[in-house]
């Protein structure tokens, strides 16, 4: 039981610190309230005051491990501590600079004692950081990266172009990936860390902002170098080590960005139950409505189901690093399909008024806008796919143990966290999966397990790349979903989840992993028993996630 | 406006309930999950939380049993059921139009 | 094949000329500025009514050029192709006027007749701040004053409620409301007193951003006894049937959307480098293309058959308008949504890719299934409609098998709606649905002299024992009219889909000789695209009837060819201005 840390209601600490200063969303007057938010999306501008809010915080801590002065120890904290942020503002979650946490790790993983003090004095001190593994013309397709650095003596030759980089107008520093050979294969490009306040200015160019129609309020623009020199010293690791570190970094922050999400959700969750409680139709209130009612507790139930996938996918990260990187691109792939299905539901209920960029619920739509880019430029979901695909095979077969109780309990203590032990290819036998072979398991759930196994045995190795086939593709995402099933069954037997939530959770994975032709099992019980809590929770202050963290936002009067 | 039907087959069409307003109270009570009892038949359907629009569908009941084909808003233009009784009464009695 | 429906829809091509051509009126940088500036697009709508757009507006009875729904939604759909927004904003004046169509009198039509063909937009003012689609529970009243009427209240979220120059509102008429309580009133802004009416504020939207989305309060605006529209009590009536025709219309911007996501995604591919290879050479890109033309390809049949449908099973409308309207809207979001994945981060620039199309076409067909009742509207009606269309499937009631026929076969000319006939309730239940055996028989004795559609033979049945199982669930659901069960929506969703795949299943039957040549013959040849679509319908009640993977590539060939040769996505072969006309 996680009850370490609990009020009456819910979890209070440093996030909830973030809660209060941020205040009432609902209060018009509210400076980091929807009006004021969506104002400032208006003007594609980040709040007034928010970033100096976050300075304050020190939020930038969060992504500096303890060892090197930060606040960075367990990673599933971490999600916690930034879902305030995106609660309320995914771009100011993003603005700020998650991405500096992206770059960061690539130094952590691979960097130098000097690059490290280097990089933490940096963030530490406010600087923004970006990162710069993608081409605009190359999607996700990193070895297709045209950007490049020639050694010449004790320098590196950086020439072409990075686009689309968050913060790229004001980052102090960037970790930029590069091409450093052209041998073909896996050892053709590097990781650089550049001090962009040292640069030859004739030689080196910040893009002009990008215009974009959703995370308004973030700076995406870009660097050009041509011919412009760095030290020798730039070099994160070796040369050619650019895709092993980028696709080890990539495990904690796609397991990080599934988590950011999730803000999202429980933000566009209490509008819509603000709205249903107070809005009368058909001569009731919109909250007595069978469907608003099984809307509002199923998108609850996804939320939470979310919430388990991530838990457990940034805690594997602790407890099992050597499997955690189909995993944590399972949670990057499966999650933000979760999040935004339940918001496309709930918009239904909330009616016209989502689409409207004004009034009390403006604050919904621009939520549900931002949520699908959140992951865009970082891993789409199909290169998480590709990922999961040629391990497929390896995490299917052989019966090994079953992920340890640590990897749901948020009350266990938590090895450290060591991106050394970070695997590209997980070993054989997924500990995630293994908990579905217990007897607790639904039979339906089971027999999908029992397919994915035979289906796995069966693929092909010429079905393992980028020229799978859809149907070779669509085993990942049956993967992702057992695991999603895993982690909800892991959650009921070692968490603390509300009741109904896991019997609701998964008939729900079991819809998508096979759709019922006649009608879906309902649970009543189960969806009233939810709804209650979520109710509850709404009315006294705590938010919707696993963590009962106490929240500030007030119900229509 | 309502004429009177035509059956279409004799043998599945089960006698004209001799109390219309006790038939009428009884498929309203079955659309709302009740007894016929518990519908008094002086007050307007819509008080029970009837939506207008499925309270359409007791024309289909009115077809089917009576024979007779209504306007489909007859529950709206008589919504009551003493008074949709009283109107359907009447029709059934009316000599076939020629 | 060639279908004439689009004569009329080439013409307005032909005169807007290529949207890609920045210089042009009604362009996609235009309609992209616009969009940044949250601007009416005027001069646009101006164009349109120069084309003379307003006449499919008007039936021909009442002296305009409306003789098939038909034109009319194809016509829509090329405007909504370059842009929703504008496509809402002057449509949006038929709407305003179908009361008139469906409840006036003749002198009444021909008024308003008159107006609509001379430019003059017309609003249609249905909802109102605190009650949404709860029509019953406005508050807006009419009371009865000097031979005429005093108008009272607020309506709200209102399309063109300033810009229209006319409105038809929904007014109680007595005080207690209820189904009888409601009437229509046609009101010409420049006929009352300027004190009596004033406008409320556009409200900024996340999607079709420029279009006039406001409102209008009146107090004590005096209206003519002949502006009401019908009898006093019979506003909701000629609402729900006007919205019949409306709901079926609002397919044409659904598919315009689709039209438009479908070749913006498509031109991404095909020019796209990824791992060392065009992103249209890998399957799994090429599978998410194949699976939206299919989807697409479905939303037009669906769309095609229920808007003929109106003239020939004219008293099935408010079943096959209710499905169409919701299954189109929908699954055209759903489509999008799923094509905004493979487009990545270009779906997000405003500047990187075709004037930022993407992202603005997905957040301005989130209008669509909002308005003219939303999605949960347009289910609620089909589980009203549960008792008769299960009483009439169990008692073997014969299908209207001409109107089906004629329905479906898009060479036929058609004589124009009888409005008199639209009906609250389809007394006869669904002739699709009801003619489902029969058709199905048909596919079965064309496959047994043809292997190559076996495929196709195996989904239909399938489609038949699917519906079947339904019809079963249904009945065994409580009849629970009050507060409709979760289960009943779900339910809904999957009769709405098998309807629409009965209609899928007619319209290739009745076209399949004539569109065996010629260009798009390989969509309709060994039934290629009603397999396809019945893969996807049968998926979305929850059944398997995967469709070979061939076909997959076969429905790839023909959107490659079709979108680089600057043709509309379609069953039918339709020239775009971008193929140069």
């Amino acid at each position: 039981m996680s009850t370490n840390g609990m009020t009456t209601h819910g979890r209070k600490d440093s996030a909830n610190d973030l809660e209060e200063r941020f205040g009432d969303p609902y209060d018009e007057a509210n400076p980091f309230g929807h009006a004021a938010i969506v104002a400032a999306d208006e003007r594609a501008e980040l709040p007034d005051g928010a970033e100096a809010v976050l300075d304050e915080v020190g939020l930038n801590a969060e992504f500096v491990p303890e060892r090197l002065g930060g606040r960075l120890t367990e990673v599933d904290a971490l999600v916690r501590r930034l879902r305030p942020v995106f609660r309320r503002d995914a771009a100011l979650g993003l603005g700020y600079g998650v991405t500096s946490f992206m770059a960061g790790l690539n130094v952590w993983l691979g960097g130098s004692d000097v690059q490290r003090k280097w990089l933490a004095d940096a963030l530490l001190g406010n600087g923004k950081v970006s990162v710069g593994y993608h081409e605009l013309g190359r999607g996700n397709d990193l070895t297709g990266n045209e950007f490049s650095a020639n050694r010449t003596g004790d320098s590196l030759i950086l020439n072409g172009r990075k686009e689309v980089i968050n913060n790229a107008g004001r980052a102090v520093a960037a970790v930029l990936f590069a091409r450093t050979d052209t041998r073909g294969g896996g050892r053709d490009h590097s990781l650089l860390l550049v001090d962009l306040t040292r640069l030859d200015q004739e030689r080196f160019r910040r893009l002009p902002r990008y215009r974009t129609l959703g995370l308004r309020g973030c700076a995406l623009a870009g660097f050009e170098f041509d011919g412009c020199a760095v030290p020798d010293s730039a070099l994160v690791g070796e040369v050619g080590a650019g895709p092993d570190l980028a696709l080890r970094s990539f495990q904690v922050s796609r397991a990080v960005m599934a988590g950011a999400g999730l803000g999202i959700l429980d933000a566009g969750l209490f509008g819509v139950l603000r709205f249903a409680l107070d809005r009368r139709l058909y001569g009731r209130t919109v909250a007595e409505l069978p469907h608003a009612r099984s809307t509002l507790a199923g998108a609850y139930a996804d939320l939470l189901t979310a919430d388990a996938m991530v838990t457990a996918v940034t805690r594997a990260l602790h407890v099992l690093p050597a499997s955690a990187s189909a995993c944590a691109a399972a949670a990057k792939y499966l999650v933000p399909l979760l999040l935004e299905d339940a918001m496309n539901a709930l918009s239904v209920i909330l009616g016209a008024r989502f689409y409207l960029r004004e009034g009390e619920y403006a604050g919904f739509g621009k939520h549900m806008r931002d949520l699908p880019p959140l992951g865009i430029g970082h891993a789409g979901g199909v290169s998480c796919q590709l990922t999961i695909l040629p391990q497929l095979p390896r995490l299917l077969r052989g019966t090994g143990d079953a992920a340890p109780a640590a990897v749901f309990d948020t009350a266990a203590p938590l090895p450290e966290l060591d991106l050394a032990k970070l695997r590209l290819f997980a070993p054989a036998g997924d500990p995630l999966l293994a908990v579905l072979r217990d007897d607790g398991t639904p039979p339906a759930i089971a027999a999908e397990l029992a397919a994915l196994t035979d289906a796995a045995a069966a693929m092909s190795p010429r079905e393992t790349g980028v020229a799978a086939g859809p149907a070779a593709l669509a085993l990942t995402e049956r993967y992702a979903l057992l695991l999603a099933a895993a982690a909800v069954l892991g959650q009921a037997r070692h968490g603390d989840a509300p009741e109904g939530w896991a019997e609701l959770a998964l008939d729900r994975l079991a819809e998508r992993l096979r759709p019922s032709a006649a009608l879906p099992v309902f649970r009543p019980d189960a969806e009233e028993a939810l709804f209650g809590d979520l109710v509850d929770r709404a009315a006294s202050g705590v938010g919707f996630c696993l963590d009962r963290d106490l929240v500030h936002r007030s119900l229509a009067p | 406006m309502p004429t009177p039907g035509t059956s279409t087959d004799a043998a599945t069409i089960a006698p004209i309930p001799a109390d219309l307003a006790e038939w009428l109270a009884g498929r309203v009570a079955a659309y709302l999950d009740t007894t016929a009892d518990a519908i008094d038949r002086d007050l307007p359907l819509a008080e029970y939380g009837l939506d207008s629009v499925y309270a359409l569908s007791l024309c289909g009941d009115i077809e089917d049993t009576l024979t007779l084909v209504v306007e489909p808003t007859l529950a709206w233009d008589y919504p009551t059921v003493n008074a949709m009784a009283a109107y359907l009464r009447a029709e059934i009695e009316r000599p076939a139009a020629t | 094949m060639r279908y004439s429906a689009f004569a009329d829809a080439e013409r307005l091509e032909r005169a807007l000329g290529d949207p890609g051509d920045p210089a042009a009126v009604f362009s996609y940088a235009r309609c992209a500025d616009l969009d940044d500036a949250d601007e009416f697009p005027a001069e646009i709508c101006r164009a349109l009514d120069e084309f003379g757009l307003a006449r499919h507006y008007v039936p021909v009875e009442f002296g305009g050029g409306l003789a098939d729904y038909q034109d009319c939604l194809q016509t829509m759909r090329m405007v909504a192709r370059r842009d929703v927004t504008v496509a809402v904003a002057h449509g949006k004046t038929y709407l305003g006027a179908v009361s008139v169509w469906v409840g006036g009198t003749r002198a009444q039509a021909e008024r308003v007749g008159a107006l609509v063909g001379a430019g003059v937009p017309v609003s249609w003012a249905l909802t109102e701040r605190a009650h949404g689609s709860d029509l019953l529970a406005g508050e807006v009243t009419a009371t009865p004053e000097a031979g005429g009427y005093l108008l009272d209240g607020e309506k709200w979220l209102i399309n063109n409620a300033t810009r229209g120059a006319a409105l038809c509102v929904l007014a109680r008429t007595s005080a207690g409301g209820g189904p009888r309580g409601f009437g229509v009133f046609f009101v010409e802004k420049s006929a009352l007193a300027t004190e009596s009416y004033r406008h409320l504020p556009k409200q900024r939207t996340h999607g079709i951003r420029g279009a006039d989305i406001s409102g209008v309060a009146f107090d004590g605006a005096l209206l003519g006894p002949g502006d009401l529209i019908g009898g006093p009590g019979a506003g909701l009536e000629s609402v729900l049937k006007g919205l019949q025709l409306t709901r079926t219309l609002c397919c044409a911007l659904s598919l315009g959307a689709s039209d438009h996501a479908l070749g913006v995604a498509t031109r991404f591919a095909l020019g796209r480098e990824l791992y060392g290879r065009g992103l249209a050479d890998l399957p799994a890109a090429r599978r998410v293309l194949a699976t939206a033309f299919a989807d697409h390809l479905l939303a037009e049949a669906v769309s095609v058959v229920s808007a003929r449908s109106v003239q020939t099973l004219t008293g099935e409308m408010s079943v096959l308008a209710a499905a169409a309207k919701y299954l189109v809207p929908t699954r055209t979001e759903a489509m999008i949504a799923r094509l905004r994945r493979l487009v990545g981060a270009r779906s997000l620039l405003r500047d990187a890719h075709e004037h930022g199309a993407f992202g603005k076409v997905e957040r301005d067909h989130r209008i669509v299934s909002l308005f003219d009742g939303n999605t949960l509207v347009n289910l609620n009606s089909l589980v009203n409609l549960f008792p008769i269309l299960v009483r009439t499937a169990d008692k073997g009631v014969e299908p209207d098998a001409e109107g089906v026929r004629a329905a479906a076969t898009v060479s036929l000319p058609l004589a124009p709606a009888r409005h008199e006939r639209l009906s609250l309730l389809p007394r006869r239940g669904s002739s699709f649905l009801l003619g489902l055996p029969a058709a199905v028989a048909e596919i079965e004795a064309l496959a047994a002299h043809d292997d190559r559609l076996a495929p196709l033979a195996a989904s239909a049945r399938t489609l038949l024992s699917t519906l079947d199982d339904l019809y079963a669930v249904i009945r065994a659901q409580p009849s629970v009219p009050v507060a409709v069960p979760t289960s009943s929506f779900v339910l809904a969703g999957k009769l709405a889909a098998c309807l629409g795949a009965a209609e899928v299943v007619q319209l290739w039957l009745r076209n399949r000789d004539a569109a065996a040549s010629g260009p798009n013959a390989a969509l309709w040849r060994n039934g290629v695209w009603p397999t396809l679509a019945l893969d996807r319908l049968l998926a979305a009640v929850g059944v398997s009837a995967p469709a070979p993977d061939s076909m997959y590539e076969t429905a790839f060939a023909v959107l490659r060819e079709q979108v680089g040769a600057g043709l509309l996505p379609s069953l039918f072969d339709v020239r775009l201005a971008e193929a140069g006309l």
